[in-house]
């Protein structure tokens, strides 16, 4: 199976950061308890709040936040965080889109029907480039596609 | 899947669809969703992306769309033509299947833009150009000769102004990844 994934840098510095300054307060107590008031050690020392803290982050983001989609030819799965969200077969699926989100991001959107029930697949959140995977996704699926127009009514002179 | 590389070249038709995933159209309508190959009857759609005319923006562009603009909702349709001809007959019948759309989607306006691997007659550039139907701007385009054809009326015009096909057909100008 094919794998897309991608670090979300902002919502890993989002879950970081409180514990970078938690790092920060915790390593300048120890220094004070232990009379080191300044100089380039107090620093040096400081900055081990940032790998801390993104360690601590990194743990939090990976159990909750983390999208990976794995696919191959027949079938898909989402996993979020430790949690698979949604899984399926392309075959059951008849039309593919792309959809922009609030922050005009491009997600993939899977229709069972034509104007019917849909599956987001946040593509936005993986290094998926959106047009080629939905190009891809759109020879995998089943069905035709084809939207039948009402012929319009002409009236006679 | 993934990314594109800087050298890989995009067809005209993906061009012109990445500006209008990245907010192209956003002056004028928000299109939030977009199909490829989508056939209509026996017509099928290179592009046909779906959208209103309320954009979002944030905090005080939200708060002015939502207060200020209508919402009505708008349609692009976009046709690859490729290497057959355009005649004029060929483009009425586009034009006749996008109104029906837009009738049983109850749009306000839409815009179709057809792309052509050949030059434009000049019985289409006279077609396009006195076309002045003011619920469909129209506009066609030779990716051979990047001669582009407004419509004459505002929704047609604004096909050059804010879509930027002109942008989508030169090749060494493409939106990259």
């Amino acid at each position: 199976m094919e794998k897309l994934a991608k670090i979300q840098l902002t919502v890993l510095a989002s879950y970081s950061m409180p514990f970078v300054l938690l790092s920060a307060l915790l390593i300048n107590t120890l220094l004070v308890n232990n009379h080191v008031t300044g100089g380039s050690l107090k620093i040096l020392l400081l900055g081990g709040a940032f790998p801390l803290g993104f360690l601590a982050g990194r743990l939090i983001y990976v159990k909750r936040s983390h999208v990976e989609i794995l696919f191959d030819d027949i079938s898909f799965s989402v996993i979020k965080g430790s949690r698979e969200t949604e899984t399926g077969s392309w075959r059951s699926f008849r039309l593919v889109s792309l959809v922009l989100d609030q922050f005009g991001k491009p997600n993939l959107r899977l229709y069972r029907a034509v104007e019917g029930e849909y599956v987001d697949l946040p593509i936005s959140k993986t290094n998926a480039d959106p047009q080629r995977f939905r190009d891809h996704v759109q020879s995998l699926i089943s069905g035709v596609r084809i939207r039948k127009t009402t012929p319009q009514v002409v009236e006679a002179a | 899947m993934q990314s594109r590389s800087l050298s890989e070249q995009i067809s005209p038709v993906d061009a012109f669809e990445l500006n209008l995933l990245r907010g192209g159209s956003r002056l004028i309508a928000d299109l939030t969703e977009f199909f490829r190959d989508y056939k209509v009857d026996d017509t099928t759609f290179a592009i046909y992306a779906k959208g209103n005319t309320r954009n979002k923006g944030l905090f005080l562009s939200r708060f002015f769309a939502w207060t200020v603009l209508p919402n009505y909702p708008v349609s692009l349709f976009c046709i690859n033509e490729g290497k057959t001809l355009l005649s004029t007959e060929s483009l009425r019948k586009r034009i006749e299947t996008v109104t029906k759309v837009t009738d049983e989607d109850e749009l306000q306006w839409a815009w179709l833009v057809v792309l052509s691997d050949r030059a434009l007659s000049p019985q289409i550039v006279s077609f396009v150009s006195r076309y002045d139907r003011k619920e469909l701007g129209l506009a066609a385009a030779s990716t051979s000769s990047k001669q582009i054809v407004l419509s004459n009326n505002q929704v047609g015009r604004s096909i050059g102004k804010q879509l930027k096909l002109r942008k989508a057909l030169e090749p060494n100008k493409h939106w990259r990844n």
